[in-house]
């Protein structure tokens, strides 16, 4: 121990004490210092105007890809490829998944172990062997790969997000409600749609946003299975080879934004229904 | 097309099937089944244009209005003929275009396309041709075949042009930064060795190419492989690739990193070359002292393509005027007689580059790789392990 | 009274019913694939010709010629599971524990970098790691680089790539269980005479196990099957397993060799999943995110 404390408190362990409150901060912000570093790389160099192919080197300021964002041809294709895909595969691997999530929380049944392990597999099985062997199906069933291929594809992996999501949803879901909804009256479907349904539809929508996200990205098991078909990320792919429009960087920087905007607004409103105390699990 | 799960078919059925059932010619040209090939070769009797023709090409391989993003050769085909093409740039790879269309072909199936641009140094137009995969070229259509560059005329996997005819050919040789090289390069002795090129040197991960030139340094002949020339040649790249010189092996993406300057000499196309000059006009490219290779990419008809429809859009192309407007975007070799003159006039620049229009003591000066060496499984193998993939 | 229908013996066909189209769909595109993923590592030929043959021979014959490809990707993605644990752990502490009401805001931050393109963040670290670029050259200053070195087309560029792309797959699961432990229990342990140090790692640190267990395996496995870092970051002297089984599938159509090397990557998974869960000493596999 040092000199006489002040307050009780000893300086050398108020010294401490401050550094240790403080490291961590300083950590904290340096980590996301470099988690950001190369989302700033990829929005800075959506304003360079390079006048050949490539976009490496710093050339000059220009609003021009953010102008005509789909001016560079295929890109614009590509793009609307992956959010149709991103779409009908959230949609329908959002409604099998609850389907899925709700069996496996609300009843007890044979061969739940096996379906929990089935709905787990998939998360841990790398995408290289995902892809390869939907493309050895294809190929012996004669299945042509494009469109319908990558769809299937990419309902397949999300499945097992959605359930996941929806079943952390009902599992924290306070089924007093339910009993006092029947015991009001009411029989079981009109509970499900009036009182299950409302209160695990943030799960559901968490859940077909984390489906869209995941497809909108997805680049291994579509590389396997698209055949001709170019969507996002393969558009990238094949153009960081040839010719790297800043175009790329401006959609990329675009569903950034999106998808964070998106995200923030669902933190406010959860925020502000908290503290409506609107029941939340 | 008919695929069973389409893009078209799922979100466009009406409109499609409507379009198909108005001309027979189309029939020939979207099979779906095995039945419909068979009516290919009946089909290229008929003389009548389909309405539209699908073209798969690679990217930034034709000309482009960059204002309006369309093409025009394209459009002013359409014009004349009234043909829509649906023009697709999706072949990246050689090999993974192939593996995509060997399912559908090797069944009898068409792959919805009338023509598609494949690289001879692949040995994939060769091999093609051994399995019965691709339609002969109705030469009537092609009176303009007249026009093609006569050191093209007979390749030896193709000798009498039955099945192909180029689109644009392509030089390798070496391109370098002189300023970061400090000075000029021209031999792969150099590259090999230069201490100041340690670990800023990349080869090509194309066999055909990096063997090749090497090969021709070794003073053999690139041309005629045999075990004890391509051993040889392996032996003097492994050595530079241990000694670190080598930093990596690469596809076109050393494009990015010449401009970076995180290499400083390669093996480089001389069509890249030209593109990357617009943004670096320090950088070089020349055909090595020993010698360079030559390669083209060849116009084919996959079997159940539509034959008359693909030959006279080949043929459009043959035109020294609409082979000049693509010269002008694409700045590959053209394979077109007279189009260099009819640059001259709207663009002497282009007209007067060699990298687009080489000398002929430049094209004396390449080689064609050995089109039997392509396919053989013991060179490929060495190959690959040694770029250590 | 009326036992509520949610407790009462529950009608036995429904649970099937809401589960067969889901299973259905991952049996026939999940199930069904890795047996004709399977089959296929059993023939031999190429395609399209290939007869099935059962080849055991493929396997060892798979094996031995890229040996040493699963190696390095085994070491690739041990070394930057532990750098992503090592970065993530304080990362998740601080936003459990210090985060309050903005949890979910920090939370955000962490993750949105994750919503730009796999392959566009890929491309821009080749920005950022250039050769004369900025972070080169400091390193060089710093003696940690030599003057000639370069961090491109070297396994540390590949491993930083896997490092950073990963790094949600661990900060998640490991949040997930920080911010479920009672503080009481911490508060217990000081108010029982233990040191802040001793208390994190006798009480915090144990109760977020099936947290790093789960971050760990979300984070290993993926990455000892990815190609893309490789591809981008490093040389063919970088490539992984998932490099091999990409070109086999698609450039060279070796789908025997590819097949078996698939099979094979997930029996070594499997393995050292299991090795490591006897380690820890937990069973719970399916601790979520």
């Amino acid at each position: 121990m040092t000199a006489v404390p002040l307050n009780g408190v000893p300086r050398t362990w108020r010294f401490w004490r401050f550094v240790r409150h403080h490291v961590l901060t300083v950590y904290i912000l340096l980590a996301l210092g470099y988690l950001f570093l190369p989302i700033a790389i990829v929005v800075a160099f959506s304003f360079n105007n390079p006048a050949g192919r490539f976009n490496y080197t710093w050339q000059g300021f220009t609003f021009k890809n953010w102008t005509s964002p789909f001016g560079y041809p295929g890109l614009g294709g590509a793009l609307r490829v992956s959010i149709e895909i991103a779409v009908l595969s959230a949609i329908f691997a959002t409604i099998l998944g609850t389907l899925v999530a709700l069996a496996l929380v609300r009843y007890r049944f044979r061969g739940s172990a096996t379906t929990n392990l089935l709905i787990f597999i998939p998360m841990t099985t790398p995408e290289v062997v995902m892809g390869a062997s939907l493309l050895t199906l294809f190929l012996n069933w004669r299945i042509p790969q494009g469109f319908g291929t990558i769809l299937i594809a990419h309902i397949m992996f999300n499945i097992s997000y959605v359930v996941v999501t929806v079943r952390a949803r009902l599992v924290g879901f306070d089924r007093h409600l339910e009993e006092a909804a029947m015991d009001l009256g009411a029989n079981e479907l009109v509970t499900f749609t009036r009182v299950t349904l409302p209160l695990i539809m943030p799960g559901i929508l968490a859940a077909g946003l984390l489906a869209f996200a995941l497809s909108i990205d997805d680049f291994v098991i579509t590389y396997f299975n698209a055949g001709s078909t170019i969507t996002f990320p393969l558009f990238v792919w094949g153009a960081a080879r040839v010719a790297l429009p800043p175009q790329i960087n401006v959609i990329g920087t675009a569903i950034f934004a999106v998808a964070v905007s998106g995200m923030l607004a669902n933190i406010f409103f959860q925020n502000i229904r908290a503290k409506k105390g609107a029941v939340t699990a | 097309m008919k695929e069973s799960f389409s893009r078209e078919e799922l979100l466009r059925r009406g409109l499609a099937g409507g379009a198909f059932l108005s001309l027979p010619a189309l029939l020939a040209a979207c099979g779906g089944g095995s039945k419909k090939a068979v009516s290919t070769a009946a089909a290229a009797v008929k003389k009548t244009m389909p309405k539209t023709l699908t073209f798969s090409n690679w990217p930034l391989y034709i000309d482009i209005n960059e204002k309006t993003k369309s093409h025009p050769s394209l459009v002013a085909f359409d014009k004349h003929y009234g043909v829509n093409v649906k023009y697709l740039e999706d072949i990246n790879d050689n090999d993974s275009f192939f593996g995509k269309i060997e399912g559908p072909l090797s069944q009898g199936q068409s792959i919805n396309r009338d023509l598609i641009v494949l690289t001879d140094s692949s040995g994939l137009p060769g091999r093609m041709i051994e399995l019965g995969w691709l339609e002969k070229l109705d030469r009537s259509a092609i009176p303009n075949i007249k026009n093609l560059q006569p050191s093209l005329a007979h390749p030896n996997w193709d000798p009498n042009r039955e099945y192909s005819l180029p689109w644009q050919s392509g030089m390798t040789g070496i391109g370098y930064d002189p300023k970061l090289v400090g000075g000029d390069i021209n031999s792969v002795e150099e590259l090999f060795t230069n201490p100041k090129l340690k670990g800023k040197v990349t080869l090509l991960t194309e066999m055909s190419d990096t063997m090749g030139i090497v090969m021709a340094a070794n003073g053999d002949d690139p041309s005629h492989v045999t075990d004890a020339t391509f051993d040889k040649a392996v032996t003097r790249i492994q050595k530079a690739v241990n000694s670190g010189q080598i930093r990596q092996f690469t596809g076109n993406d050393y494009s990015g990193m010449l401009a970076k300057g995180d290499v400083y000499a390669c093996f480089a196309w001389s069509g890249d070359m030209v593109q990357l000059q617009i943004d670096h006009p320090g950088l070089k490219w020349v055909i090595p002292s020993t010698g360079g290779m030559i390669w083209t990419d060849q116009m084919l008809i996959p079997k159940g393509g539509n034959v008359y429809g693909a030959s006279v859009l080949m043929n459009w192309y043959y035109q020294p005027s609409i082979a000049a407007e693509v010269e002008d975007y694409v700045n590959y070799i053209c394979p077109v007689v007279g189009a260099d003159r009819v640059l001259l006039k709207t663009d002497p620049a282009v007209a007067k580059n060699p990298l687009i229009f080489p000398t002929k003591q430049m094209l004396a000066n390449v080689h064609a790789f050995d089109s039997k060496a392509l396919n053989n499984e013991k060179y490929k193998k060495k190959f690959n392990q040694l770029i250590g993939g | 009274m009326k036992k509520p229908a949610s407790l009462r013996r529950p009608k036995g066909t429904i649970p099937y019913l809401l589960l067969a189209p889901g299973m259905a769909w991952l049996l026939v595109f999940f199930v069904v694939p890795m047996w004709y993923l399977g089959k296929t590592s059993l023939s031999h030929g190429l395609f399209p010709t290939f007869s099935f043959g059962w080849a055991w021979g493929n396997f060892h014959d798979a094996v031995s010629a890229y040996r040493v490809q699963f190696v390095r990707s085994g070491e690739y993605a041990a070394i930057a599971t532990a750098i992503a644990l090592v970065l993530s752990y304080p990362l998740a502490y601080w936003i459990a524990f210090r985060g309050g009401r903005w949890k979910n805001l920090f939370l955000l931050l962490v993750i949105a970098p994750f919503f730009v393109t796999y392959l566009i963040r890929t491309l821009a670290w080749e920005t950022i790691l250039t050769d004369n670029g900025v972070v080169v050259h400091t390193l060089q200053h710093l003696g940690v680089l030599s003057s000639g070195g370069r961090l491109l087309a070297t396994s540390a560029a590949v491993i930083a790539g896997i490092t950073y792309n990963f790094l949600p797959f661990m900060v998640l699961p490991l949040y997930v269980s920080l911010e479920q432990i009672d503080t009481r229990l911490i508060e217990a342990a000081t108010d029982l005479y233990a040191s802040r140090p001793k208390a994190f790692f006798r009480v915090t640190l144990p109760l977020s196990l099936p947290g790093v267990f789960a971050g760990v395996l979300l984070t290993f496995i993926p990455a000892c099957g990815d190609f893309i870092n490789a591809q981008l970051l490093g040389t063919p002297r970088q490539y992984m397993i998932g490099n091999v089984i990409q070109s086999q599938f698609l450039s060279v159509r070796d789908y025997p060799t590819a097949a078996s090397l698939s099979f094979v990557l997930m029996a070594a998974i499997l393995v050292i999943v299991l090795i490591f869960a006897k380690l820890l000493g937990t069973e719970r596999l399916t601790v979520g995110a």
